[in-house]
């Protein structure tokens, strides 16, 4: 064989077996090795604010709202509508409605990713990690109350013992977890916010937890509990900390549009900055449309929004009561010419007043940074309280507080008796006028074994036959005044039961 | 290591075989009959020759001794060939696709034989992969689609063409928009969650799994396609080609005289809208007056929305090419331009192609090729909604003002639709295009090192790179909010890849060998950068002049490497019997690291009885062949980092503007490939030359399945990939071909059918479904395809309600159906229908007489029911007033008063019952047939040509899509039949919000100088 030949051989299988030099592992560039996203307290950082981020999923905020909010009677759907959303409002919900599963599977997922950080972190650990690991639960034990609320019934009923959802220990796989009662839920939520509070030592901006925010929630949940005791000490704490005020005049009708670390009333707050916009998919499209040129100025259904749930003629009714409330300025009716525009997709026909409390951040259009926990809670949480303690004084005095701030007359014992109006009546209407469109009405009146009636035009009317009649009356007792469990979470893990 | 040995081992065997002692011991060792010398009473000649045909040398031919056929030999690569043999002796040659003849040597030494081709295409040479064969010896099951046949259908994508045309490959397309690109299928759904495209092969390199990038070739430069289908055919590919294979070969020149070509055609695109018809204003007025009060006043306008939308379009088609070359260079060069504008307003696609295929014989052992392939392409996107509000908007709103200027219904209050959009007016302003730019090279080298044995090195690298551009003009609705806003998406893709080969050719005596040895490795970068802005003057849709952003810029890159190695024998005798045995390892980084590599193999052999002499003599049977084989193959398309447990660090991770990680993807590190083992079996018939049949047989069973399993949100996750349970497509196809009149006139007919069936054959953990709740819950024992859902039960007579199916269970276990009214308790069942057709399949007839031809192409689907998504939208019994309707179908009817027997509940303002929601109401009967294709054509007479010095020309018109015949109430009854890699959420088989396709009706010429 000729040496040339040769050659031409060794190359030729130089050249075959060179393939061999490129097998290796490759790594995505937008995303981290989860093994080694743990190791180090700056990494940890990096994960918490990850687990934030999980909460500010527009699948999670959104949704959230919409099953909470909803199913108020301050607010009033405007038109048919095939998303959702109608069924929370109408109370005709289906097991595999969407926010029910999409508000299900973030939370959850804040918890797994609460869960990971908090197993990594041990309790001995530096004051920064602490504050982590603080952080973490909180966000945790937040998650915990809020699936409570939406898949468990109402604490009072049964004492708790009603099916609530799984509790998912850290460190610990979750497997196909069953429903704990509500009662362990809420002892849960209660034991992951009391340790973060006393982990939490760093007073960070509004929009990150701190110990005062695990405080405010304690608060709202022990009041949940009919713990009322409670629901005192923990606003008293808050109030007592001092780093809350609450905003006054001008800056409060602009509560809604400011930045919340510029809010001093804020304790907390999902924030959203101008980059994470979500315009027609945020909450705020469905409340309000503005006038391209003149966002403030509310323009036609479409334009910037969809502007389809409007705040309800009963609650502008409570509101024209005092024609100086400040809190006119969270609604704006839409006009054109100065003359007020009617709804003409319902009957009877409706004025149409939008709802501003989740547009206009930094002068955009759909832009909000939805509020979870602020100041003005803690006073009326700790007179609800009072008013079922029997503390009828100290309850007026703390509403009376709000509606100062508001700009309405205060209320005396003499005169609320004079119409026939006990504490709590008046505690729940001024909670009504002050969270409307927070998600705080139903709850409200569900807690307090109250039924719910709506008697104003809507979409609900479509339930009745005939569908001129516009009354819808909920009792605390009804099936619905809480969601299915979703139908994908029961397919994927045979433990779990349906509601009823 | 193991393959290291393997690739070694063989590679001694070929220095072995090619020193001149191991010759004659195989020689020796092959001439078994110990009388082959002994009995001549002549003395041997050696005598040399050549065999050609009429296009040149035949290699592979066999020459035999005819009182001795263990004396034999056979032409190597360029048709030359040496014997020795008696000087008295009568020498067979045969070669598959020629007729045998009988030369006695009459002592002559120098012997040239010129064979004549048999009346069919056996002789065709397919390009299979990593080698071509004469379509003959195939011991496996191919398609194979001339560029003859590929005539007819417009379109600027290959694939469309191929629809119906070759049995078993299900092309489907859910649009008509010409920028997109259809769905292909090769024998049934054999995955999941990975990729069910098959591989794409152009010029012998591997480009992609088909739809993952731009075409990197125009259908005008096709010469032919071969549809590889059976693991023994597919093997080669073997880790990647277990959705089947497709190898598009382009043109090269052919020896002698420059051959200038240029083609044309142009004609019109209509949108087709089958049975489906929107209410006009007195239709919708008269309708929504049963449920709700509509002011009079409406009727004032009768818009028709959806033909505002749609319109007639053009399409254009020109390309201009050259070929030609010597015998040692060849070129083929060609230009082509393609505009096709879609029916729905807004919409179009141009792309420019060049291509130039150069060859050249450097040396005698020497050839080197060069490739080089550019691709322009603009394409138009409707935009702002244009279908949507074809499908949705009311009659009742005006489309233009009195001064003829579209209506902005924001300032227009008496506006009832529900979106408040008017698409003409923002389309006056909004932007929607990508520019595409893909470019690929190959240098080819070919080099024979020592007779029979060669070495190739196949490179190829590939750009692909795109800016897209969407603008919403401050004027518009969809830019008003944010004053203005533009998207800018840039990629940029590389492809490297290289493929070395080493390929030993013998033959001794009747035995035919071949040796393949190939190494290759493939390297991906993909790199995206997306920004937005807002703020922008009106009318000024460049990035300059936004004064803010929307949200922050992303972009990332993404690689992925592929490296392996293969090894192939392929053996015939005498023509006679073929076997091919393969077997490929290979690599990928898509996998988990422990289990990255995946080792495949196959079978495959044949037998051509009609070369045996008991059935020479039976006339009828001019052909006849039995193949079977086995094999294994894989699946790699399942995206690039799937095994990897990840926190995402993008912008979804961060909070109060500060970045984050969060959890993304739970990792599974024992990923691995999901493999196919594949059995066929088939025959080849013909008779008298006039009736060709192919049949096969096909068992593909899926193991390893590649599953992206849905987990409880508590899990933290959504899913996790997993390779779990199996599954089993299997078939079989038939090609039945017949000339039914040979004459001057002339009648082919081309049936060809697939008939596939699905099953789940099982799953791990213990689970009995993959997708529980799912509307198609791929459970064990159903097609993966079988509807769950619940099932609807009619309308109640007495009330007008929707009715479901309720099963109740009674205390002796057994099941009763009830009906309910609540959506709610409807219990989801088996719909005992499936989005799987029963078969598929296509019938051509081609008759011509003289210059004059005429061929109609029909294709049908057959058995599959279509989830009408859109319905929900309307079809809804009153649920929207703001939203159009549908007419009723014939045979439809709504419940007006009790005792009536409806199909459709009575319509309630706000929805009756949640009638719209997900059941059996929406599922339709999908079957069609289609006359995808007419074409009249004729061949001008070249006696009238040659004065103007033209060699030939033909001019033809042709129609498209002309005629369907469905039951389906939708605009077409054509869906995706796989399943949507971008979009989990849609159901493969469901039709929403279709853009129609079109019918097209084009005249063209082609010209020959």
């Amino acid at each position: 064989m000729k040496a040339n030949q040769i050659k031409i051989y060794i190359v030729v299988l130089a050249l075959i077996f060179s393939v061999s030099s490129c097998k290796k592992e490759v790594k995505p560039s937008t995303a981290i090795d989860d093994e080694s996203a743990l190791t180090n307290p700056g990494d940890i950082e990096t994960a918490t604010i990850g687990t934030y981020a999980v909460l500010r999923n527009a699948t999670y905020v959104r949704s959230a709202h919409f099953l909470t909010e909803f199913q108020g009677d301050n607010v009033a759907q405007g038109q048919p509508s095939s998303d959702d959303l109608s069924r929370c409002y109408r109370y005709t919900h289906i097991p595999t409605g969407t926010h029910g599963a999409n508000f299900w599977k973030q939370a959850y997922y804040v918890i797994v990713a609460a869960n990971k950080i908090i197993a990594a972190i041990p309790d001995n650990s530096s004051a920064d990690l602490k504050q982590l690991k603080g952080e973490n639960l909180y966000l945790k034990g937040m998650m915990e109350f809020n699936l409570v609320r939406v898949f468990g019934r109402p604490y009072p009923q049964g004492n708790g013992e009603n099916p609530g959802v799984p509790i998912l220990k850290e460190g610990v796989p979750a497997g196909t977890p069953a429903r704990n009662t509500v009662k362990e839920v809420y002892a849960a939520a209660i034991a992951d916010l009391l340790k973060a509070a006393d982990l939490m030592t760093v007073a960070k901006a509004d929009i990150f937890a701190s110990k005062e925010v695990a405080y405010a929630l304690l608060s709202r949940i022990y009041l949940n509990m009919g713990d009322n005791a409670n629901a005192i000490k923990y606003a008293d704490l808050v109030i007592a900390s001092g780093r809350y005020k609450l905003l006054q005049g001008a800056d409060y009708a602009s509560y809604f549009t400011k930045i919340p670390e510029a809010n001093s009333e804020t304790i907390f707050a999902i924030r959203y900055t101008k980059t994470e916009d979500q315009d027609f998919g945020a909450i705020g499209s469905m409340y309000y449309s503005g006038t391209p040129g003149a966002l403030s100025t509310p323009g036609a259904q479409g334009n910037t929004g969809y502007g389809e749930i409007y705040a309800s003629q009963q609650y502008v009714a409570e509101l024209d009561k005092n024609p100086a409330d400040l809190r006119h300025s969270f609604i704006a009716p839409y006009k054109i010419n100065g003359v007020l525009q009617v709804n003409t997709k319902i009957a009877p026909n409706v004025p149409m007043y939008y709802v501003t409390k989740y547009n206009l951040q930094e002068g955009i259009a759909n832009l909000s940074s939805p509020v979870y926990l602020r100041l003005a809670e803690m006073y009326l949480n700790k007179a609800e309280a009072n008013a079922k303690l029997g503390n009828a004084q100290l309850a007026l005095d703390d509403v009376n507080l709000i509606r100062t701030r508001a700009g309405i007359p205060v209320l005396t014992l003499a005169g609320i008796a004079a119409e026939n109006k006990t504490a709590l009546d008046i505690v729940l209407e001024e909670r009504r006028l002050e969270f409307a469109f927070e998600g705080q009405r139903a709850y409200d009146l569900f807690r307090n074994n109250r039924p719910m009636t709506r008697n104003y035009p809507g979409t609900h009317a479509l339930n009745n036959t005939p569908n001129t009649n516009i009354t819808q009356t909920i009792l605390p007792t009804d099936a619905r005044v809480i969601f299915y469990v979703p139908q994908y979470e029961i397919d994927n893990n045979k433990n779990l039961t349906q509601n009823p | 290591m193991k393959i290291k040995s393997l690739l070694i081992f063989g590679a001694v065997g070929l220095f072995w075989l090619n020193g001149s002692e191991a010759f004659a011991n195989l020689n020796h060792s092959i001439n078994l009959n110990p009388e082959a010398t002994g009995t001549n009473q002549f003395a041997d000649i050696t005598i040399k020759g050549k065999i050609t045909d009429k296009s040149g040398p035949v290699p592979g031919a066999t020459i035999t001794l005819k009182s001795n056929p263990g004396i034999g030999t056979s032409t190597d690569g360029s048709g030359n060939f040496a014997i020795t043999v008696p000087a008295d002796g009568i020498l067979i040659i045969k070669s598959v696709g020629y007729k045998t003849q009988e030369i006695p040597v009459q002592g002559k030494t120098t012997i040239n034989i010129s064979l004549e081709e048999e009346n069919n295409n056996l002789s065709d040479v397919v390009v299979v992969g990593y080698s071509s064969k004469k379509q003959g010896e195939l011991s496996s099951s191919v398609s194979i689609i001339s560029a003859e046949k590929l005539k007819g259908v417009a379109s600027n994508d290959v694939i469309s063409m191929i629809q119906g045309k070759a049995p078993g490959v299900v092309v489907s397309s859910g649009s008509g928009d010409p920028t997109s690109a259809p769905k292909m299928t090769i024998r049934g759904i054999g995955s999941i969650n990975g990729g069910t495209a098959p591989l794409l092969v152009v010029d012998g390199n591997i480009l992609g799994a088909y739809g993952t990038e731009g075409a990197t070739y125009s259908p005008n430069d096709v010469e032919s396609i071969t549809i590889l289908k059976d693991a023994a055919a597919t093997g080669l590919y073997g880790s990647r080609a277990g959705s089947g294979v497709i190898i598009v070969t382009t043109k090269t020149g052919k020896a002698g005289e420059a051959k200038i070509e240029f083609s044309s055609t142009v004609g019109f695109n209509s949108p087709s809208t089958g049975n489906f018809k929107l209410m006009d204003s007195q239709q919708l007025y008269d309708y929504q007056k049963t449920f709700s009060n509509p002011d009079p006043s409406v009727l004032k306008n009768d818009t028709n929305w959806w033909d505002l939308a749609t319109r007639n379009g053009m399409t254009q088609n020109y390309t201009v090419s050259a070929s030609g070359g010597t015998e040692k260079t060849r070129y083929y060069v060609a230009g082509n331009f393609y505009r096709e504008q879609g029916t729905v307003v807004n919409n179009d696609k141009n792309a420019y192609n060049l291509r130039a295929n150069l060859s050249s014989q450097l040396t005698k052992k020497l050839k080197l090729s060069l490739l080089l392939n550019g691709v322009f392409t603009r394409n138009n996107y409707a935009n702002s909604n244009s279908l949507g509000d074809g499908y949705l908007n009311l009659p009742f709103d005006p489309a233009y003002n009195a001064d003829g200027t579209p209506v902005d219904p924001r300032i227009t209050p008496t506006w009832k639709g529900r979106d408040v959009e008017n698409f003409l007016h923002s389309t006056q302003y909004n932007l929607s295009y990508q520019r595409s730019l893909n470019l690929s090279a190959d240098v080819n080298l070919d080099y024979n090192i020592v007779k029979n044995l060669t070495f190739s090195s196949y490179n190829r690298t590939t750009f692909y790179n795109t800016f897209a551009v969407d603008y919403y003009d401050k004027r518009t609705k969809e830019g008003g909010a944010t004053n203005g806003s533009l998207y800018n998406s840039t990629t940029y893709k590389n492809r490297l890849l290289s493929s070395n080969r080493l390929k030993y050719e013998n033959s001794f005596g009747e035995n035919h060998l071949t040796v393949l040895a190939v190494g290759e490795a493939e390297k991906s970068y993909y790199d995206e950068a997306n920004l937005n802005g807002k703020n922008l003057p009106a009318g000024r849709p460049v990035m300059s002049t936004a004064t803010d952003i929307i949200s922050n810029p992303s972009g990332g890159t993404n690689e992925y490497n592929f490296s392996k190695y293969l090894s192939q024998v392929d053996y015939n005798y005498a023509g006679k019997y073929f076997a091919i045995a393969s077997f490929v390892h290979e690599n990928s980084s898509r996998f988990g690291l422990n289990k990255s590599g995946g080792d495949f193999y196959q079978l495959g052999a044949s037998w051509i009885l009609s070369n045996e002499t008991f059935l020479k003599d039976v006339k009828p049977i001019s052909f006849l062949k039995l193949r079977a084989s086995y094999g294994t193959t894989g699946n790699a398309e399942i995206g690039d980092y799937p095994s990897l447990g990840l926190y995402a660090i993008d912008a979804s991770a961060s909070y109060g503007g500060l970045p984050g990680a969060r959890p993304d993807q739970k990792g599974n590190p024992d990923l691995t490939w999901e493999k196919q083992k594949t059995a066929n079996i088939g025959f080849d018939i013909g008779f008298w030359n006039r009736i060709d049949l192919t049949v096969d047989l096909y068992d593909k069973r899926s193991n390893a399945l590649l599953f992206k399993v849905p987990l409880p949100s508590t899990d933290g996750y959504g899913y996790i990939f997993q390779n779990v349970g199996a599954l089993k497509n299997r078939g079989l196809e038939f090609n039945l071909t017949t000339k039914n009149f040979t004459g001057e006139f002339k009648w082919e007919t081309n049936l060809n059918m697939a008939f596939n069936r699905n099953t789940i054959l099982g799953l791990t953990e213990g689970k009995d479904a993959i997708t529980p709740g799912g509307s198609q819950p791929k459970a064990v024992g159903h097609d993966i395809y079988d509807y769950k859902m619940p099932i609807w039960a009619g309308v109640d007579p007495n009330n007008g309600d929707p009715l479901w199916e309720k099963v109740i269970t009674d205390v002796d276990g057994l099941n009763h159906i009830a009906v309910t009214n609540t959506y709610s308790q409807a219990t989801r069942q088996y719909t005992g229908t499936s989005a799987s057709p029963k078969f598929t399949g296509g019938f051509t007839n081609t008759f011509s007489y003289k210059g004059v031809s005429l061929s109609a192409f029909f294709n049908f689907v057959y058995g599959n029911e279509v989830y009408n998504n859109s319905r929900a939208y309307f079809d809804n019994d009153g649920l929207y007033e703001s939203y159009n309707a549908m007419v009723l179908k014939s045979g439809w009817s709504r419940w007006e008063k009790v005792g009536d027997i409806a199909t459709h509940p009575k319509p309630v303002l706000g929805g009756n019952h949640d009638s719209n929601q997900q059941s059996s109401r929406y599922l339709e009967d999908g079957s069609y047939i289609r006359l995808r294709n007419i074409t009249l054509g004729y061949q001008i007479p070249t006696s009238w040509l040659s004065k103007i010095k033209i060699s030939s020309a033909r001019i033809f018109v042709s129609g498209d899509n002309l005629w369907t015949g469905t039951k389906f109430s939708g605009i077409d009854p054509e869906v995706v039949l796989a399943p949507d890699d971008n979009d989990p959420n849609v159901i493969p088989g469901s039709s929403s919000f279709r853009y129609p396709i079109s019918k097209k009706i084009l005249f063209g010429v082609n010209i020959s100088l």
